[in-house]
């Protein structure tokens, strides 16, 4: 009897998912005047009503075409990517990392934007380090779409309780206000400024800071220039900074834990990383929470921030380039920046900046090397490794830097 | 009634399994019917991998990279992307600390899996239903869930495994790193394949020994034989083709695991150092979008996990014809 | 001598309790985790059981898009995939256990050498014959990739359960005047009933599982199978919401659980039918 009704569901179950496929493929046949989205999923979580937004404007211009906005992960949506170049049926419009892109656009995956370029919304003020990441040999493949710098997200009355009556503008006056939050406060595993070790985001601001680079390109081929005596300054100056004011694990990088999570335990005065920080620290310090912007070894001037951010590309598979440029020029209108600074994020463009302390702090940015193999380096945890040596001393900081701008030379530099 | 004492007969002489011949009479009238049976499976299987078996066998062959994905079209360049594999002094660590590695997961998967097994059949009804609920809740927790939460219990901030060793007295364990060495780290990933991968093993094995007829246990029992000389000389020979099935299968997926040691180490600690046969494809291959390269590894694997599992898959084969 | 035995069962069952104990730990800090508020998930000092229980999680969990739909989008998808593969992988099992016939021992080979293969390289090309029959995005083709991979397995293993039922019971029936289909209702299927569940539980818990394919074929999130929502939790590049994504979890678990105690009877069910027979 049992078994009967097993089988009776397993054959409901069955027929169903036949009616449901079938009444899909129904749709995808009349859906020809359609495009797809892909959009990460921060959006959906952050900003939908920006999205319905444009969708609005763009089908008041285009009445009959149906917007389908699929959201992605970051940790997969390049995969995803990857299938739809090689079978079909991908997106129209993609959100792409901006150290993303450069892969990309080496291999060919996107339509050439470089003539409809200055039909989008302030392009001639296009943030520099996110336009750069959507060029590729002279020609412009993408829209830069928003940006995030760094910010040092500090307790308020830890620092008041210190005696910190100004906030440092220096490395040099941070070391010395770590100093005073270490005298009051005596817990275990405390630090006065949360860097993970391996936070290689935050350490080669340091190393731009003094003046430094990672790679450049010198007739063709990458030259490391970690080893150079700027950035090994640069270097130098940041493995004493760091054990200065930071007692994170030497090794470990900057999502294990999270800097938030640490500073919602209550073991650091201050924790540096991206400005939507604050949502995360916890209820008690909630109301004791602000920002300031990084300050680097000059007096008054901020250390170099990394500058992430997305751009909206058009891949070259997609049937409806036209429509889908008309819609990355919808979302990325004046007013859909002005949305998107509003929900705390940089947008696109010099002369929509604000004051906040995030688009402050983007005053001075650097940005990774746009090579097609950067990727690689990233993944090869090269720069991770090289801090690690650096701060528990296995490596000479000389040493440690020579080895790091060899191996990325070496990546860089594959075919 | 004689049902019961004709099937007590066959299940006596089930230790003295004879080779029988089928009666040829029959056989002609069932020369089509097996063709029939496997036809629905074969058809499947056929129709959906046939063309990316051979995806991956030309592409192993060729130069593809993601400019080649875009352009649907590779550059033939012969055995190239095997010899570099080949001569990769990583490959080749890789691959012996990964047979290490599953050879420890193996062992510890079927041990510990016959011992629950055997638990679940000697405890009464309701411990049984409970402990085996409890398998099943396990095995039902996805993986990415279940790493985050080994992530939890494992950390060196505020683990609850540096605070229960701690507090047991084994010794100071408070803010131990269990991921600072290459040992260390395996270790913890292979904690959480053996108890993902008990559940399975457990429960196939208790099903097993659901097939051991009843009455030869007792009959046995009241010879006087001891509980581990039953065990051997009963139970054993009837679980074999399930040992040995299970033991094939858990080396093919612990040879091929891949998202619990990506995950549990992270991509900032994954490196040559620790690669496992899987991350060093997925590093080598897919995520520098050299899809030549990556076939060419999938190839060398799938070569490589036959080898290390044909003893049991040849013996399974011939259990399997012996009995037919 | 009763009271002996009495003892020993009690110890065996204070093992086997805490065996489960130990096994079911970690599901037990997902939970638990699950109803602890934010502020106590990232304390310093582990906490066993939540000092204020909330059931936040649960709602903000359920409130996120698509979660019904890509609810019975996976019932839909596992429950096809487990009864469809059982009933084939059966038959072929059967072909392969108790019939001699040319090619028998190649196919064996192949059914274990498609298990060998690695999948993460065939997700790319199986993307490209699905999207070619306009599969792609489709439950049907989804459900049609879980049985390529459900099936070798599936026959794998209950051709090894039937080989391990004795011939001779068929045939002692056959000569009692049983029909082939008679010993097959009643002699072969009741002893393979532990062998089926056991093997449709693992297809049903794979399949529920399964993220890659699901992720890389399916496109609209209301097509989308349970695995893929919950990936959402871990998709962003801003914060995680654990206690969300925990409470997710143990919800998806529930499905699972509930199969298994409809079907765990079976189990047992094989094992007392040995012993009454005698």
């Amino acid at each position: 009897m049992k078994r009967r009704i097993i089988l009776a569901l397993c054959l409901v179950a069955a027929v169903s998912a036949a009616v449901a496929t079938t009444t899909s493929g129904a749709t995808r046949k009349a859906s020809a005047a359609s495009i797809t989205v892909w959009l990460q999923v921060d959006a959906q979580n952050s900003w939908p009503d920006l999205v319905a937004a444009a969708n609005q404007q763009f089908q008041s211009a285009h009445p009959g075409v149906k917007v389908n906005v699929q959201y992605q992960n970051w940790g997969d949506h390049l995969q995803k990517f990857d299938a739809a170049l090689a079978g079909g049926g991908g997106p129209d419009v993609i959100e792409m990392g901006n150290t993303e892109m450069t892969k990309y656009m080496a291999a060919g995956a996107f339509a050439d934007l470089s003539s409809a370029k200055s039909t989008f919304d302030n392009s001639a003020n296009w943030l520099k380090g996110l336009a750069a990441s959507a060029r590729y040999g002279g020609k412009t493949y993408g829209v830069p779409y928003y940006a995030g710098s760094r910010v040092i997200t500090y307790r308020t009355d830890l620092f008041s309780k210190a005696g910190i009556k100004k906030l440092p503008t220096s490395t040099a006056q941070y070391v010395a206000d770590a100093k005073r939050l270490f005298a009051h406060n005596k817990k275990k595993g405390f630090s006065p400024l949360y860097i993970a070790g391996t936070d290689w985001y935050f350490a080669m601001g340091f190393v731009f800071d003094y003046g430094g680079g990672i790679a450049t390109q010198v007739s063709g081929k990458w030259k490391g220039l970690l080893a150079s005596k700027q950035s090994i300054a640069g270097l130098t100056a940041y493995k004493n900074f760091w054990n200065a004011v930071s007692r994170a694990s030497k090794t470990t990088d900057e999502a294990h834990p999270n800097p938030y999570d640490v500073y919602a335990q209550g073991l650091a005065a201050s924790i540096e990383g991206p400005s939507w920080f604050t949502c995360c620290v916890g209820k008690k310090y909630a109301s004791l929470t602000k920002q300031f912007v990084m300050p680097g070894h000059v007096a008054g001037q901020a250390l170099p921030g990394f500058l992430g951010g997305s751009d909206l590309a058009v891949p070259v598979t997609s049937q409806n380039k036209a429509l889908a440029t008309d819609w990355i020029r919808d979302f990325t209108s004046t007013q859909i920046e002005k949305g998107l600074q509003a929900k705390g994020n940089i947008p696109n463009a010099t002369n929509l900046l604000g004051n906040s302390v995030n688009e402050r702090a983007a005053s001075r940015s650097w940005f990774v090397p746009t090579a097609k193999h950067w990727v690689d380096v990233e993944n090869g945890n090269i720069l991770r490794n090289m801090l690690a040596q650096i701060l528990t001393g296995k490596l000479s900081v000389k040493q440690a830097a020579q080895s790091a701008s060899d191996n990325i030379a070496s990546v860089l530099n594959q075919p | 009634m004689s049902d019961g004492s004709q099937t007590a007969a066959a299940a006596g002489t089930l230790l003295a399994t004879s080779r029988r011949r089928r009666p040829s009479l029959a056989r002609a009238a069932r020369a089509g019917v097996p063709y029939a049976l496997i036809a629905p499976v074969a058809a499947v299987i056929g129709a959906v991998l046939g063309y990316p078996v051979y995806w991956l066998v030309r592409l192993s062959t060729e130069q593809y990279g993601l400019f080649e994905l875009i352009q649907h079209k590779g550059i033939p360049v012969g055995l190239r992307n095997f010899r570099s594999v080949l001569h990769d002094q990583v490959f080749w660590h890789t691959l012996l600390r990964t047979v290490v590695f599953t050879a420890v997961n193996v062992a510890l998967t079927m041990v510990l899996g016959m011992a629950i097994a055997l638990l679940l059949a000697r405890v009464r009804t309701p411990v049984r239903v409970l402990l085996s609920s409890g398998l099943v809740l396990v095995w039902s927790m996805p993986v990415v869930v279940a790493v985050q939460v080994w992530y939890w219990m494992t950390n060196f901030e505020n683990g609850v495994l540096n605070y229960a060793l701690t507090k047991l007295h084994v010794g100071n364990y408070m803010q131990h790193d269990w991921y600072a060495s290459t040992t260390s780290q395996l270790a913890m990933v292979t904690s959480l394949i053996v108890w993902g991968a008990l559940p399975f093993v457990v429960i196939t094995l208790y099903a097993g020994l659901a097939q051991v007829p009843g009455d030869l246990l007792e009959a046995a029992e009241v010879d006087g034989a001891r509980s581990w000389m039953i065990f051997r000389d009963i139970t054993l020979p009837i679980l074999r083709p399930i040992i040995l099935i299970l033991t094939s299968l858990s080396i093919i997926w612990d040879f091929g695991v891949f998202t619990q040691p990506y995950l549990l180490i992270g991509q900032s600690r994954i490196g040559p150092a620790n690669y496992l046969m899987s991350v060093y494809l997925f590093e080598e291959g897919y995520f520098k979008s050299d899809f030549g390269r990556g076939a060419a590894i999938s190839i060398l694997m799938l070569a490589i996990v036959a080898v290390l599992s044909v003893v049991y898959v040849r013996r399974m084969v011939r259990i399997g014809e012996a009995t037919a | 001598m009763r009271r002996r035995r009495a003892r020993r069962q009690l110890a065996w069952d204070a093992v086997g309790v805490a065996v489960f104990a130990v096994m079911v730990f970690p599901v037990f800090w997902m939970v638990t985790t699950a109803f602890k508020s934010n502020d106590e998930i990232v304390s310093l000092t582990p906490s066993w059981l939540p000092l204020h229980p909330t059931l936040q999680h649960f709602r903000d969990a359920m409130h996120r898009p698509y979660f019904w739909t890509d609810v019975k989008n996976s019932l839909v998808v596992v429950l096809a995939s487990v009864s469809i593969s059982i009933v084939l992988a059966f038959l072929a099992a059967v072909a392969l256990a108790r019939y001699r016939f040319g090619g028998r021992k190649a196919v064996v080979v192949l059914i274990i050498g498609i298990q060998m293969l690695p999948q993460a390289g065939l997700v790319i090309p199986l993307y490209v014959v699905l999207a070619r029959y306009h599969e792609s995005n489709a439950l049907t083709g989804l459900v049609i990739t879980y049985l390529t991979f459900v099936l070798p397995f599936c026959v794998w293993t209950l051709r090894g359960f039937l080989i391990g039922i004795p011939r001779e019971l068929e045939e002692a029936a056959m000569v009692d005047g049983s029909t082939r289909l008679g010993v097959f209702l009643k002699i072969l299927l009741p002893l393979m009933a532990p062998g089926l569940v056991a093997t449709s539980v693992f297809a049903f818990i794979t399949t529920w599982n399964e993220y890659i394919f699901a992720r890389i074929l399916l496109n609209d999130q209301s097509k989308q199978t349970i695995t893929v929502w919950l990936s959402y939790f871990l998709g962003s590049s801003r914060h995680t919401d654990y206690g969300a994504l925990m409470a997710a979890s143990t919800l998806t678990a529930i499905p699972v659980v509930v199969f298994f105690l409809l079907v765990q009877r079976r189990i047992a069910f094989g094992l007392t039918a040995g012993a009454v027979r005698g």
